[in-house]
Parts: structure tokens; C-alpha cells; sequence
């Protein structure tokens, strides 16, 4: 490290990534008055440029199906031309790869705010059993920590990123602090109580979305386009919500385009800063820093991790345990799709909302597991409403009714009839799910990338299975009848393809025992205590809870713990 | 959701924008009309098509969304503008519709000793019927081949054979092209936003949901009212 210039400025931290974790991180240590660094891959975000909330396809000669109709041939913007995704499944000259076998797809961000800027914003917090799920059913482990431990970091992160809910002592969806949730939809109301029927419960949805103001953001104004990015930064995201606010404090530097290779460490266990490649100039830089903190989401945490090898670490910082990259979780999806004849003819009304479904169905069977050939729940996740009119909104309908004013009548009666529903359920770690270096392959930065390796076990299988049973269940009660895919089709497609869900965790796991885990309940990693893991790879398990909300809990309750040890002289 | 809040909401949240991103919808249609009545003028030159091709684009247009009671045909939707844009930005897409449109007035001439434009009313809609029901057939004949290659009872069914493909395949895959992207063309239109009657992209203080709405929907569903 002889190239290191001498008189470079030593900050207090670095972040590397400005997700949910990158984002609170930020946000909790400059509050705390310390001086932080953030890199970020992608660039800045500008709002105006980068939003397209309230436009409609008409605003466009493409209508959005982008220059040549790119959408056309299956080349469009991932999620369509009006999200916000500054990313997507492949990057160009960042390239993965997968194993023979596997199947993997991985979601990347390159801006500031990450997937934040446009997730669903579903926040869910862990139940008390899912800290312990080992305890529960000798499957995977345990977490080093409790719900007790991280419940008054649950509250600080909802009162401060603004959540909706209710409050309804369900075990398996502990209440929080809530804004008021909007009313449910007609369509809702009828889901509601067709799952009742059968002894699901359905509740008041919990999304980042505020409907009331809260420190200087707008109340939601009901677009339903949280997905193209919300201008008002009344559904929450960590670049408007935390990093832009800590970049008025003056105690944040923004490093953007900045594409982290390796940690740097001292040969006595102690991290000393970041190698990053400037994307701008190509240069290589380096940042000096008394702590380094990883938030580059799971995986680009645990290959910056891989990439850190020396002679102290030869496997890569932090990772004496050798489980860095392994025990990789998604969530388990299925959807499924209905027809409602009793919505036909109703007179239509705004079905946008506060963007996604007003209610949802929290895991109902966490005592009953004796009644089921799977271990473990899900969540269920509805759609349903008169969306926008959009490119491919009537493709299926204009197939089935050929042409003319037939088909033109047709379409006019069944908008608006359909009902969806996406089971989101906790997948269990196994052996042939990891991620890895690829010696033969490197970025366009040089830097060596990851190679994924992915198996669904029978549990996951059995899981949707689960879904698609339960899921008819309630179309069926609704008088309805279910579309799409064929009984056949279902069974031998039926299961989400590993990581298309977005909730790519577990690949650097916290635990009490280094031997075991890479970092403890705090983060910071066993090995080199001035480094520190806040993303999804901390996860032990993979709850069918949304990761975020306990993505932000988690690095909270860290970087408390981080700024104490800085002011005692540990760190 | 009262006009004045709704406006007085979009007001605000143009104000917080310095840039002004938010158009009010109502003047974003009006914009869109008068652009849409511009073109309707006959001002319109086509980028990607020649004359006699365009003419065919529009008059399949106005057969696939024709004018009805409540609304205009895709051609006073701009659906042949929009095609011939995307045309004219991609080749591939172009050849498509270039290769289509000639396979059609070659079908045409063969069956009617006319191109496609110059046919009878009912001639062209003949047309358009036997490719809506080649495509059915082709349909149920994929559905019925995925079940069959998925199961081994029938792939060890030697005597089995599907429905022979249809010659007319190219116009069925060329009549899916533009069906849809006339269709999208159409009910991303304001045209099409008002005939199907999608009353989102708004702002408001408060979110309702309209009690007849829900009365309407429970008394048809097995929960009743």
C-alpha cells in the first residue's frame, strides 16, 4: 500500500452503499455529530430528472415503450419505462456469473438511494420466534439477538422513516408505531373476507408511506407511483429521507460513482479504509478511515469481503469462518391470478391508493405446523384495481377477443376484474446456495466477480405448493375463477427463480461464535472490530418478512453501539 | 376528493418541485388533443412507411379499434403515428411490419385479386377473421403439445400427432404485432384513458373509496350486501 498519499484526509467512517443501510448509517452517525464518507457505485440522484411520478405514456411519442419499442422485444426498462430502477438484472461491464445447474438473478442499484428509491416499501417487523427459528424447529440457526434486543430499534426506525399499520396482536406480525393506514379498496374488501372464510387474517398493509407530515416530508397525496420514485419523499426512501438531509448537516462527504474493490487492513486486525475505482477517471483511490462500514447490499458487501485478501486474511477480510458468501437466501415466491365477475359493470373510482395493496394476509399457521408438510410461513401480498393504462396492459385481452368493437366492449368489461396475489414465504439455508469469486472473470473495473450457486429444496417447493392451494381458496370464494397458467403448468413452474424476489440475504451472517458467524449482534465483524457488515448479509434467516425495515433496525442498533465504542477509544 | 383540494395538492406539490415536473391532468389532456388533432389535419408524413403502406397501417388500425358509441377508432388515437415512429427507430421492428404488410395484400390479391386496401369492407374483415382463428387453433395446439411433451404417457403415444401448422402463420404473427401495439396505442391515448375510464394519476388530501362502488360489488358477490 506504498501508493497511499500521506496527506489524505482520515475520516471518522466510511459507508460503502446508500441503501437502507448505507442510508441509516449515515443518518445515525452524522446525528451523532461524527464526520462520514459515503461511496456510492452509481451517480447522484437527481429527483426531477430521475422521477416520473404523475407522467402519463401519453407524455411520450414511445408511450413508454421506449426508442425502436425496445419493450417490445422483452428489452425495456426493468419494472417498465416509468420506474425509477437506476440498475437492473445485468449492468453493463459488471457482469455475474452462475453456476451450471443454478439459476440466479441479481438485482443491482447503481444511484444514490439504491432499490430504496423504488421498492415496494412493505414493512414488516420480525416476530419474536423468527430470531429463534433453530430453537423452533432444528432447522438453520439461531440469531445472536432477540426481538427484545432490537424491538426499541424497530420503533426509532419507524417513527423516523414513517410506516402505516395498524395495531392488531397478531404473533406473527408484531405492531409497531403507525401512521394511519388508508381505507381498503372494494376488491380488498371482498379478499378480506374470502380469507376470513377459510381463517386467514386480513390486515391494514404496513408500507414506508406517510399520512401524516413528518419532519419537513409531505403527507402521501395518493399517486400510487411509489414505484417511479415519490417527489414529495412521502414514501420513504434513504437518499430524500436520510442521506440529503445528512448532506445539509455538512458532516457528509458523497462519494459518488465510486466503486468499492477492497478493504483495507493494517496486518494487525485492524481495517484502515477502502480501495475504490473512480468511475469517472478509471483512477484508482483510496479512503482513509477510522471505521469501515459495508452496505452494499448483501452480496456486493460479501464480494468486497472476498476481495480483501491478504496475508492475515487469506480467504478475505473478516472471513476466518469461511462462511462469507454462503447460506444465500431469496425469498420463496408464487403468484397467482383471478377472475372476479362481481366486479364487472362497477362504477369505476381511483384505485392508485398510497401504491400497492391497502391490506395484506400476515402468516397465519405459526402454531400449527403440525397440520403442514413445510416448515416455516408466508406472507400474502394483493393486487387488484383499475391500473393505468399502460403498453402490455391489454395485450392478453386483445388476443382473447380479436379485434373490432367486440374485443373493444370486452376490454371495457373486464378491467378492472382481476384480483392477484403474491405469497412471499421464508425460504431455510442450505448448502448449495452461495455465492463465490470467479477466478476467470472480472468487471469492467478489474475487479473480480461473483459466481452464484442456487438450489429451492423440497421445503420451498412445498411452501408454494402451500400458496397456490390457499391462493385459489380465496379466488374461488370470491366467486371467482383462476387465470393463467394450467393446474400442470403451475406444479412444474410454480416457485419463484431464485433471487428474482430482491431479497438476496444471509452470505455474511451474524452469530456469538466466530467459528460460526462473521460478524456478531452488533455488525461488526469478529475478526476486525472497526469493521462493519449493515446490510442483508447479516441475516441468519430470511423470515418472510421483508428485509428492509429490519435492514434499518439492525444498522441502527449498530451504529449506537458503533459511536459508544468510538467514544470509548474500543473502536 | 374535492376539485379545489385536488388542485389546490397539485399546486403545492408544483410548488416544492422548483422545476414544475407536475402538469395538471386536465391540461395535460388538452395539450394532448390539440397535438392528436395537428396530426389528424392530414400533416402527418410518415417516417418509416411509403403511401400505400401507411394507408394499410391505418385502415388495419381502424379495424382492430374501430369508432364506437363511446369512443374514436385508433387511428384518431394516433395508433399509425406511434407505429411509424418506432418504425422508423428500428429496423427490425420495421421489417416486421414491411414483411407483413406485403404477405397481406400477397394473401389478399391471391384470395380477392385486390391489396389488402382496396378490398370490400367485409373482404378485409374475412381476413382478419380467418387470422383470429388460426390463431386459436395454433394457440390450443401449443397448449395441447406443452401437456403432451410434459407427460410421459403421451410422448410414448406413437400414434399421436398435433394439428398441422396453418399457412397462414406469418400473417398470424404479424396480425399479433400490430394488434398490439394498436391496442397500446389506443388505451395509452386520452382517448383511451376516458374510454376506459381510469380516473387515477390524481392527488389528493384523503383517500376514499366510493360506498356505491362497494355496495355494487358485495350485492354481486357470493357475500351479498
Amino acid at each position: 500500500m506504498s501508493q497511499i498519499q500521506r496527506a489524505a484526509e482520515v475520516h471518522d467512517v466510511v459507508v460503502i452503499g446508500s441503501g437502507a443501510g448505507g442510508g441509516s448509517a449515515v443518518q445515525v452517525l452524522t446525528e451523532k455529530g461524527i464526520k462520514v464518507a459515503l461511496l456510492e457505485a452509481g451517480p447522484m440522484l437527481d429527483v426531477r430528472k430521475e422521477f416520473k411520478e404523475h407522467k402519463w405514456p401519453h407524455d411520450y411519442d414511445h408511450r413508454g415503450a421506449e426508442e425502436g419499442g425496445k419493450f417490445y422485444f422483452g428489452k425495456g426498462k426493468d419494472f417498465g419505462f416509468f420506474t425509477t430502477v437506476s440498475g437492473g438484472w445485468q449492468l453493463e461491464g459488471e457482469p455475474y456469473t452462475v453456476g451450471e445447474g443454478s439459476q440466479f438473478q441479481w438485482f443491482r442499484s447503481r444511484i444514490v438511494g439504491g432499490r430504496t428509491n423504488h421498492y415496494g416499501r412493505m414493512s414488516f417487523r420480525f416476530s419474536d420466534y423468527d430470531f429463534k427459528p433453530y430453537s423452533k424447529d432444528g432447522l438453520g440457526w439461531d440469531w445472536p439477538i432477540s426481538y427484545e434486543d432490537i424491538a426499541p430499534y424497530y420503533d426509532k426506525a419507524e417513527e423516523f422513516i414513517g410506516v402505516c399499520g395498524s395495531v392488531e396482536g397478531i404473533r406473527s406480525a408484531p405492531d409497531g408505531k403507525f401512521h394511519t393506514p388508508p381505507p381498503a379498496k372494494v376488491h380488498e374488501v371482498l379478499i378480506k373476507k374470502a380469507s376470513e372464510k377459510l381463517g386467514i387474517p386480513c390486515i391494514p398493509n404496513r408500507r414506508a408511506v406517510i399520512t401524516k407530515a413528518l419532519h419537513g416530508r409531505a403527507p402521501c397525496h395518493y399517486c400510487g407511483q411509489c414505484g417511479r420514485g415519490c417527489q414529495t419523499a412521502s414514501a420513504y426512501s434513504s437518499s430524500q429521507v436520510q442521506i440529503f438531509p445528512a448532506m445539509k448537516s455538512g458532516r457528509l462527504k458523497v462519494y459518488d460513482n465510486a466503486m468499492a474493490r477492497e478493504v483495507l487492513t493494517d496486518g494487525n486486525g485492524k481495517a484502515t479504509g477502502v480501495v475504490y475505482i473512480d468511475k469517472k477517471t478509471r483512477e484508482e483511490r483510496t479512503i482513509r478511515a477510522r471505521v469501515v462500514i459495508l452496505a452494499a447490499s448483501a452480496c456486493e458487501s460479501s464480494r468486497i469481503l472476498l476481495n480483501s485478501k491478504t496475508k492475515e486474511f487469506p480467504n478475505g477480510v473478516a472471513n476466518g469462518s469461511g462462511l462469507v458468501g454462503r447460506y444465500l437466501m431469496d425469498t420463496v415466491g408464487f403468484g397467482l391470478s383471478g377472475y372476479v365477475p362481481a366486479f364487472e359493470g362497477m362504477p369505476h373510482y381511483d384505485t392508485d391508493g398510497y401504491g400497492g395493496a391497502h391490506l395484506y394476509m400476515p402468516w397465519w399457521m405459526w402454531d400449527k405446523h403440525d397440520q403442514l408438510d413445510f416448515p416455516r410461513g408466508y406472507h400474502i401480498e394483493i393486487g387488484g384495481g383499475y391500473g393505468m393504462p399502460s403498453v402490455g396492459s391489454f395485450h392478453g385481452a386483445a388476443r382473447t377477443f380479436g379485434y373490432g368493437k367486440k374485443m373493444k366492449e370486452e376490454i371495457r368489461r373486464e378491467y378492472g376484474c382481476r384480483v392477484g396475489f403474491a405469497g412471499r414465504g421464508e425460504m431455510i439455508p442450505n448448502q448449495n446456495s452461495y455465492c463465490e469469486l470467479d477466478r476467470n472473470v472480472v468487471d469492467q473495473w478489474g475487479i473480480p466477480v461473483l459466481k452464484f450457486h442456487f438450489k429451492w429444496s423440497d421445503h420451498e417447493w412445498k411452501q408454494a405448493r402451500h400458496m397456490e392451494k390457499t391462493f385459489a381458496a380465496i379466488i374461488e370464494g370470491m366467486g371467482g375463477k383462476v387465470s393463467g397458467l394450467s393446474a400442470a403448468q403451475r406444479e412444474s413452474q410454480g416457485i419463484s427463480v431464485p433471487g428474482t424476489i430482491i431479497h438476496e440475504v444471509g452470505t455474511a451472517r451474524m452469530g456469538k461464535d466466530k467459528r460460526d458467524s462473521v460478524v456478531n449482534g452488533f455488525c461488526q465483524a469478529h475478526e476486525v472490530k472497526n469493521l462493519f457488515v449493515c446490510d442483508g448479509a447479516v441475516f441468519v434467516s430470511n423470515p418472510d418478512k421483508n428485509p428492509t425495515l429490519t435492514i434499518n433496525a439492525l444498522t441502527w442498533r449498530a451504529m449506537d453501539y458503533l459511536a459508544d465504542e468510538m467514544r470509548k477509544g474500543n473502536v | 376528493m374535492s376539485k379545489t383540494t385536488r388542485r389546490t395538492i397539485l399546486r403545492n406539490i408544483a410548488l416544492t418541485l422548483t422545476a414544475g415536473g407536475v402538469l395538471d391532468t386536465a391540461a395535460a389532456q388538452h395539450v394532448h388533443e390539440a397535438a392528436a388533432a395537428a396530426k389528424a389535419g392530414g400533416v402527418y408524413k410518415p417516417k418509416a412507411f411509403g403511401a400505400h403502406q401507411y394507408k394499410t397501417v391505418q385502415r388495419l388500425a381502424e379495424l382492430i379499434v374501430p369508432k364506437d358509441e363511446k369512443s374514436g377508432s385508433a387511428v384518431d388515437a394516433g395508433a399509425p403515428e406511434f407505429i411509424d415512429l418506432l418504425c422508423s427507430q428500428n429496423k427490425d421492428l420495421a421489417n416486421i411490419y414491411f414483411g407483413g404488410l406485403a404477405w397481406l395484400d400477397a394473401e389478399m390479391r391471391r384470395r380477392h385479386g385486390k391489396k389488402f386496401v382496396d378490398a370490400e369492407a367485409a373482404q378485409q374483415a374475412g381476413m382478419l377473421d380467418l387470422l383470429v382463428e388460426a390463431e386459436r387453433r395454433e394457440r390450443a395446439r401449443r397448449a395441447e403439445e406443452s401437456v403432451y411433451e410434459r407427460s410421459t404417457v403421451y410422448r410414448d403415444f406413437a400414434g399421436y400427432s398435433t394439428h398441422a401448422r396453418t399457412d397462414l402463420a406469418p400473417g398470424v404473427v404479424f396480425f399479433d404485432w400490430i394488434r398490439k401495439m394498436t391496442v397500446d396505442a389506443f388505451y395509452t391515448s386520452p382517448m383511451g384513458v376516458k374510454d376506459i375510464e381510469y380516473k387515477g394519476n390524481g392527488a389528493y388530501s384523503k383517500y376514499e373509496v366510493p360506498v356505491a362502488a362497494l355496495e355494487y360489488a358485495l350485492k354481486r358477490s357470493p357475500f351479498g350486501a
